[in-house]
């Protein structure tokens, strides 16, 4: 029988209790043919050394909380095949996001800015329950049914320049999200929304790298989103010049 | 090694009481895999703007007059100006054709009640235009039209 | 000014993105002969008088203002992008006004510019 191939994976390290700043370590482990990333770092963890941490919770790409820079590259760890990365693997926490330990970051930066963009249908008048469902038509669905395949696992985070140098920019993925309620036809808050699109976080940050769309494991297309947010700011825009709206 | 990201990246707006290690960018950042291209992009910006001056020259000459014109005209035959010419139409086909890639996805699926065409259509539109306007644009510069 | 910025971010959007297409459609053409064909004598290049004549015509007037002032939109906003890349963000309030008073400096002369003609 033949020796099981061997990996080397260089993992950042970073015990806030100890580390100025993060370190690499390096684990050499034999690997099986059909691992995925993940499934090198759980046999670091479970048989090498238990101090590493990392977030994982569904293995099927579906969770979003597995993502990590796989040689340089954001990505869902439970979806990448090892075979398809060289002898050395390098393993980093997400880039753009604090560090709280190892592989795992702080989210809850992230889920200032999902909460900013009011992520639910807003209503002029709330619809009482004895007036049915509101029904919407396969297409007006089409419409924004893309938008909503985001699993908020924030690798467009990580790939995007602006995010990385405008703290404040709101993002792909919650950009992306608002825009998914404002094209819903049962929605009536996109005035709202695009007044918070032009606010602090603007849409107007986005320098259209695309890099967002590239890494989306759901084929989200965020950057579309983000353009398309845009072009609808701008019309918002132009109608409240030439109609006011009142009280605001 | 990788970049620092700003150092409020991704920040909560109440931080918690555990010490994070602060953001870092991509590795690839700037001039790796693909953010090479989107590097290179934004820096036409440059470009564009000396074009825009320089096409405000050569408008200003031709507006004072025969004399000033020659001169503006002597000046693009040297091969700095050339140089930098080429260098521009490499840049200015460049743009177009990223930023063409990007244009129909970038249409909201609505306009009011007015819908876009299909992306395809949209795309075969910017590439008849661009074509169509450079040829005209060529025609026109170099005599054959008018 | 980071407020005022924020105001005029649909405006410059707008002006930036008439930049990338528009200029790139008039540019193409013009940088080609303008600047390669005609200097190295690969093709003729309209007289003076000519160019003149036609650029006098308000189509030729509205043509070339915008063949000046839209790259200038263009090339300013990218420019405030490379800054920002660059990690300049903490300073984009002073450079961002800075470019686009480039940009509208140069708009403004191409519009006399045209109307001199």
């Amino acid at each position: 029988m033949s020796e099981p191939q061997k990996k080397k994976i260089v993992i950042t390290r970073f015990d806030p209790d100890q580390d100025e700043v993060p370190k690499t370590q390096e684990y050499e482990i034999p690997v099986q043919p059909d691992w995925k990333v993940l499934d090198a770092l759980n046999f670091i963890k479970d048989e090498v050394d238990g101090s590493l941490s990392h977030r994982w919770s569904c293995r099927m790409a579906v969770c979003g909380s597995c993502g990590m820079m796989v040689d340089g590259e954001p990505k869902l760890t439970c979806k990448e095949a090892l075979s398809d990365y060289g002898d050395t693997v390098e393993i980093a926490p997400l880039a753009n996001f604090p560090i709280v330990r190892d592989l795992v970051v702080d989210l809850d930066g992230f889920m200032d800015k999902f909460k900013s963009v009011k992520p639910w249908i807003i209503r002029a008048k709330e619809r009482a329950v004895e007036e049915g469902p509101m029904r919407q038509s396969p297409e007006e669905l089409e419409e924004f049914k893309q938008f909503s395949m985001c699993i908020n696992c924030m690798l467009c985070y990580s790939a995007c320049p602006v995010v990385a140098n405008e703290p404040e920019f709101i993002g792909p993925a919650a950009i992306a999200l608002g825009h998914r309620y404002n094209t819903d036809s049962r929605d009536e808050g996109a005035a709202e929304r695009n007044e918070i699109f032009r606010g602090e976080g603007t849409v107007f940050s986005c320098s259209f790298a695309n890099e967002c769309s590239e890494v989306c494991p759901k084929h989200v297309d965020p950057a579309a989103a983000v353009n398309q947010a845009k072009f609808n700011a701008v019309i918002d825009w132009a109608q409240g010049l030439i109609l006011p709206r009142g009280g605001k | 090694m990788p970049r620092a990201s700003h150092p409020h990246a991704m920040q909560p707006r109440n931080p918690g009481s555990t010490r994070t290690a602060p953001p870092q960018m991509s590795p690839k950042f700037p001039m790796q895999g693909r953010y090479r291209a989107y590097t290179l992009f934004d820096w036409t910006g440059l470009i564009y703007l000396l074009l825009g001056f320089l096409a405000l020259r050569v408008v200003w000459a031709l507006g004072t007059g025969q004399e000033a014109w020659n001169v503006v005209m002597d000046q693009f035959q040297s091969p700095v100006y050339i140089g930098f010419h080429v260098l521009s139409l490499i840049s200015v086909i460049f743009v177009g054709v990223r930023f063409f890639s990007f244009f129909p996805k970038a249409q909201p699926p609505r306009i009011g009640p007015v819908k876009p065409p299909p992306q395809p259509v949209i795309l075969a539109g910017l590439y008849a235009a661009w074509i169509g306007v450079t040829l005209v644009m060529t025609l026109i510069l170099t005599g054959v039209l008018f | 000014m980071k407020h005022l910025l924020l105001k005029l971010e649909p405006i410059i959007w707008l002006l930036f993105g008439q930049g990338i297409l528009l200029g790139t459609l008039l540019l193409t053409g013009w940088v080609l002969v303008v600047g390669v064909l005609a200097p190295l004598g690969i093709t003729p290049l309209l007289s003076f008088s000519d160019a003149h004549e036609l650029a006098a015509t308000l189509i030729g007037r509205v043509v070339l203002a915008a063949l000046i002032a839209l790259p200038l939109w263009k090339g300013a906003h990218h420019l405030r992008h490379v800054f920002i890349d660059l990690g300049g963000a903490d300073r984009d309030a002073t450079v961002a006004p800075l470019l686009y008073l480039i940009a509208l400096a140069g708009s403004v002369a191409g519009v006399l510019a045209v109307i001199r003609l």
